[in-house]
């Protein structure tokens, strides 16, 4: 019996090995850059993570998702955008431009903002999209319990129609970051307000109706959206696809398998390294990395102990070397950031000055003056978080410090936030402007739930940076933010992490396969603007 | 598996059965109701246990204590778990399982499409493992400890010892990347070509059946040397000169289909459920990915309803089994002969 | 998940007689049984002697490196850490849970279908129900509720499969005790006035035993598969903390670019599996001639 189960499990490593470098051959993946103009019709299925993207189990309506912030694709595919996030093709100057609305003018220092519509614009049931609509709709998102509800500082009142293409924006302090806070927010969808009355909310969040490319076909919640052409969209000639598909799947590897298969066309999110390495040397795929907005970042809680005592936050300042994880983990594709954007995030900033970097004897000196040091890390369930946090324990535990570490799902990640009692969390995302969605005042301001830190000069340098209209000073203010920071050791920064999206050949769009700043995790792809070369 | 759930309801058995066996049915069915209560109070209070509620998922990170209050007065989270038991009781009595608390659909719909898929995973699972499986441990049986036998058995303790999310991502591997016979992913559903839809269920359905296959497989086999070696009607038959195929195949099988039957209906039952792993990997919208992502975000009426669904499922199919013990009684068939 | 449940018909009628004895039936015993003491042997010496690294805190600078490594001999995970170690230690924890919960299943399960098969009537009636509502409730549920609101350990991952494991038991146990009151010596028992605890100690236990011991060495790879089915699902044995199941389910999240993560986890996996299915079967073979 001993020699056939050897030979069978020698097989089966065969089996694996083969299978593995099935993939193997061809020439490195790199950008595609299509061979000619862009083509009309075809249909596309693009994957998403079951455990981020690929969960909306409340439905689609702007104002009762409440994973909008992962929902980014579908939502957008749906009711389109006031704003968009775009760039170059190679991710350079990225912008927010106006999409259904025309144009903005900030007045009265940025303390008003008007929003002019683009005329002529009907939702998909052929109602218009008017100033009435988006002011229903920007009250209704700012009373939902999404995470991605924007943080305005909003005047009493403060949304008003002033004709039928103008709305007009009135906040209690200077808010120049509101049009960049559009494309991460949930109000930057806006739903046919008639539609929603009709059938009732509870309808409405299944087969939501909207102004963007693509109408609903049919929602299955979590698991699969089947969108067809929106064949009165405003844009001539646009959407170039007929059909558009979101499915959810458990995990990267699937995904990427599936690809391969060729059951689906397109997956966001791939974070497993050594399936990006694959896919881009298989070159059966095209691989399109992200340029890294959002450093990763171990929150600590200042209003509790131990992290209510400086040195505590030095030592893990001191212990953390998240060189070495990217180097290791990473295979050295992500840089270090020591502040809150990365090189791809607007007011980036590579090195502050006076920053506790990686010094492992004096974080031993730091833990052994406060008489041992014993911290619980947490952090989102998911394969990479989880890595990352096990090395961050390894490295903590080289310093003197005990260390137990917890995974969290979402739900249990905001009780825990919410009971105050957490000490420190490693988190993942971020935004492309820091005042804007998870940006720096999500994680660093007093009043955010999301927040360890509680310090009115934070607040008033982050406030002041959001206030100011001149890019140039803006930059300055946050620089001074950065620097306080990283001066009262609140949070050790790390490598500025971007997932990277794979498609198979043929498949193109901008923030598909070329290069846009993701908005929270993933880039915004532009769907209307996505084609696929057709199979003759 | 939704006709089937009604049909046990209505207390509707099959026509062809003799007055005992409507008796069993009965007597059976009887018995199966305080089981699947039991279950829907254990799961009532199991999901209690569980921190969170759906009212803070709803109501988002920044909602105070009071809104998150006010919202579970509002979907009746706050009374006594008795209370909100007996309700759902009441309910559930009249077919009507509530409304998913995240999602606002009913749950009877959002079951419905799901068991389905589910339910279909399953019933190929079965018919394939078994189909191999029979076979197999006749095979094997004929000549115990000979080559083929011992073949069979290291095939199968690979198919017990090999994790079934493995299994799946090398079928993929193999049958739609490298061959690119069949899809890696989805579900076609039957509406559109009972070709499409067994080849999009064929992967998936061969990584549930081949444990089970092999589970199958040992049990019989086990189960056919021992009747061969031992029982008092296989000397009998023998002694009379019949070849070893027929007395093999006519009586020692025969003997043997009933511990084979037991299990797979007590397997048949808890299957349904376990199919999560398998529904994630190929994309499927099961009732497994459902429950998960119910309990994830604490809604708890439509786990409570997947649970009572899949205790339905459990009793019945054991309550099938016993019956086709019945209607193959050995006291019926060896009797006579 | 399902096949746990599936557990109880696993044991047959016991009316077959005994097969070939003798020195082949002694070695059919001997090879698994010295395969699975050699395999506990390795996990739970073998760090105290062999010259290998800590399961954890390796650095990540030495990641993914590949089989026969300097000082790796199976390479490294992608945190750095000793591939060999870790299924050195990983083994005792595989061991352990499913030592532990067949162990549970065994006494727990055994006693209450030995009672209930011995006293019959209402006792009967009500164990087995309770038991028939355990085996008709989904094993997931009950993970996930334990693991989230307990937290995933190795002591919760136990729990949580012993709740599964005691009904399988109890359904052998209670057809085996009801074979046993049929024969004669139970009556006779019976009828000199022995206190019912005492033949169930004394005779319905020694007689049932090895029927519910070779169920627990076939249940022993069902445990340690299906701690792994809980990794893949966040629930089994935490990482970092290394178990073949967790080994596995971590492995397969990048399987086609590092096979070799899935591999050797898996084969240590096939190799205990197979060790402890063909002890249970020879055992089962052993004893079915009483």
């Amino acid at each position: 019996m001993r020699p056939n189960a050897q030979r069978l499990s020698l097989l089966l490593a065969a089996l694996l090995v083969l299978a593995a470098c099935g993939g193997g051959g061809g020439t490195a993946g790199g950008t595609a850059q299509p061979a000619g103009p862009p083509q009309r019709g075809g249909e596309l299925t693009v994957l998403e993570s079951s455990s981020f993207a690929g969960g909306w189990p409340s439905g689609l309506d702007p104002a009762t998702n409440t994973t909008g912030g992962a929902n980014i694709s579908q939502m957008s595919a749906i009711y389109g955008g006031l704003f968009l996030l775009t760039a170059n093709d190679d991710g350079s100057d990225p912008r927010v431009v106006p999409n259904q609305a025309e144009g903005y003018e900030l007045l009265d220092g940025g303390r008003t903002v008007k929003i002019t519509l683009r005329d002529g614009i009907r939702f998909s049931d052929g109602t218009p999209f008017d100033a009435q609509a988006v002011v229903f709709n920007l009250q209704r998102a700012l009373a939902s319990p999404c995470s991605c509800k924007p943080t305005w500082p909003l005047a009493d009142g403060g949304i008003t129609a002033q004709d039928a293409r103008t709305v007009v924006l009135t906040f209690t302090r200077p808010y120049a970051a509101v049009i960049n806070s559009f494309p991460v927010a949930n109000t930057n969808w806006i739903a046919s307000p008639t539609a929603l009355q009709k059938m009732g909310e509870e309808q409405f969040r299944i087969n939501p109706v909207g102004a963007g490319p693509f109408t609903v076909v049919s929602n299955q919640l979590s698991s699969l959206l089947v969108l067809q052409r929106n064949p009165t969209y405003f844009k001539p000639d646009r959407p170039y696809l007929d059909k558009l598909t979101f499915q959810s799947i458990g995990g990267d590897q699937p995904a990427y398998q599936a690809l391969l298969a060729g059951q689906a066309q397109a997956y966001e999110g791939l974070s497993t390294t050594p399936l990006l390495e694959q896919a881009q040397s298989s070159g059966r795929l095209t691989v399109t990395v992200q340029p890294p907005t959002s450093p990763y970042v171990i929150q600590l809680n200042t209003k509790t102990a131990p992290f209510d005592d400086k040195r505590a936050r030095e030592a893990i300042y001191r212990a953390t070397d998240f060189d070495s994880i990217s180097k290791g983990l990473f295979r050295g594709l992500y840089p270090v950031s020591q502040s809150f954007t990365g090189p791809g995030g607007l007011f980036h900033e590579q090195a502050v000055p006076g920053y506790p970097t990686y010094d492992p004897e004096q974080a031993k000196q730091l833990v052994s003056r406060l008489g041992g040091l014993t911290v619980e890390l947490g952090t989102l369930n998911g394969y990479v978080a989880q890595q990352v946090m096990t090395a961050l324990q390894t490295q903590w535990q080289a310093a003197g410090i005990t260390v137990t570490t917890k995974n969290y799902e979402l739900s249990t990640l905001v009780q825990q936030f919410n009971s105050g009692q957490w000490q420190s969390m490693l988190q993942t995302a971020g935004a492309w402007d820091p005042a804007s969605g998870v940006g720096v005042g999500f994680r660093f301001g007093s009043t955010s739930p999301f927040s360890g830190v509680a310090d009115p000069q934070l607040d008033q340098l982050l406030d002041g940076a959001a206030a100011t209209v001149d890019p140039a000073g803006r930059q300055q203010l946050y620089n001074e933010a950065g620097k306080y920071i990283s001066d009262n050791a609140y949070a050790p920064f790390g490598l500025a992490f971007a997932a990277a999206n794979i498609a198979t050949p043929g498949v193109y769009g901008p923030g598909l396969t070329t290069k846009i700043p993701p908005i929270v995790v993933n880039a915004g792809v532009i769907w209307d603007e996505v084609w696929r070369v057709q199979q003759q | 598996m939704t006709a089937s759930v009604d049909a046990g309801r209505h207390r509707a058995g099959p026509a062809f059965l003799t007055s005992p066996g409507m008796r069993l049915v009965g007597k059976r069915l009887l018995l199966a109701v305080p089981i699947v209560l039991g279950v829907s109070i254990l799961t009532f209070w199991v999901l209690n246990l569980i921190p969170g509620s759906a009212a803070q998922q709803l109501l988002g990170p920044e909602a105070t204590p009071a809104q998150v209050r006010a919202l579970e007065l509002e979907l009746g989270l706050d009374r006594p778990a008795v209370l909100r038991y007996l309700d759902w009781l009441g309910g559930a009595v009249t077919g009507d399982l509530g409304q998913s608390l995240v999602s606002r659909q009913p749950v009877t719909d959002l079951l419905g499409e799901r068991l389905a898929v589910s339910g279909e995973l399953v019933v190929l699972a079965f018919v394939i493992s078994l189909g191999l499986a029979v076979p197999t441990a006749l095979l094997a049986a004929h000549r115990p400890n000979r080559l083929f036998d011992r073949i069979s058995m290291v095939v199968s303790i690979t198919g017990l010892s090999v994790a079934n999310y493995v299994l799946a991502l090398l079928l993929v591997l193999v049958f739609a990347v490298q061959m690119a016979v069949l899809p890696a992913i989805g579900f076609v559903p039957l509406s559109q070509g009972l070709g499409e839809n067994l080849r999009s269920m064929a992967l998936p359905a061969a990584a549930i059946a081949f444990p089970l296959y092999c589970f199958y497989t040992r049990f019989l086999r086990g189960d056919l040397v021992d009747q061969l070696q031992g029982e008092d009607y296989v000397t009998t038959a023998r002694a009379k000169g019949i070849g070893p195929w027929q007395v093999l195949v006519r009586h020692a099988f025969r003997n043997s289909a009933f511990g084979l039957i037991t299990v797979v209906g007590l397997n048949l039952g808890s299957l349904i459920g376990g199919t999560v792993i398998v529904e994630q990997i190929f994309a499927l919208p099961g009732i497994g990915q459902l429950m998960l992502q119910a309990i994830n975000t604490r809604d708890f009426v439509v786990v409570q309803a997947c649970v009572v669904v899949f205790a339905v499922v459990a009793v019945l199919a054991n309550l099938l089994a016993d019956l086709l013990y019945a209607v193959l009684d050995p006291r019926i068939r060896y009797g006579s002969r | 998940m399902a096949v746990v449940d599936a557990g109880p018909a696993l044991v047959e009628p016991a009316t077959a007689p005994a097969r070939s004895r003798g020195w082949v039936g002694s070695l059919a015993v001997a090879v698994p049984a010295g395969a699975v003491a050699l395999i506990a042997l390795a996990c739970f010496v073998g760090p105290l002697v062999l010259p290998v690294p800590p399961p954890i805190g390796g650095s990540v600078l030495e990641s993914y490196l590949p089989a026969f490594s300097p000082g790796h001999l199976l390479g490294t995970d992608p945190n750095g850490n000793d591939i060999l170690a870790r299924i050195l230690y990983g083994g005792r924890s595989s061991l352990i849970v499913a030592v532990t919960v067949n162990l549970i299943g065994l006494l727990v399960g055994g006693t209450l279908g030995a009672l209930s098969g011995f006293a019959g009537g209402v006792v009967d009636t009500v164990i087995m129900r309770v038991l028939d509502v355990l085996i008709a409730f989904p094993s997931l549920v009950l993970t996930l509720a334990v693991a989230q609101s307990l937290g995933p350990s190795q002591t919760n991952t136990i729990l949580a499969l012993a709740f599964f494991s005691i009904p399988a038991f109890a359904r052998i146990s209670r057809a085996a005790t009801l074979r046993l009151r049929e024969l004669p010596f139970m009556a006779a028992a019976g009828l000199c006035g022995t206190p019912g605890w005492r033949i169930l100690l004394r005779h319905v236990a020694p007689n049932i035993a090895p029927q519910l011991i070779t169920f627990g060495m076939l249940g022993m790879g069902i445990v340690i598969v299906i701690e792994g089915a809980l990794s893949f699902l966040g629930l089994g044995i935490p990482p970092p903390a290394p178990s073949w199941g967790n080994m596995i389910a971590q492995g397969q999240q990048s399987i086609s670019a590092t096979p070799m993560l899935v591999v050797w986890p898996s084969a240590v996996l096939f190799v205990t599996v197979l060790a402890f299915n063909l002890l249970g079967e020879s055992l089962r073979a052993r004893w079915s001639g009483r």
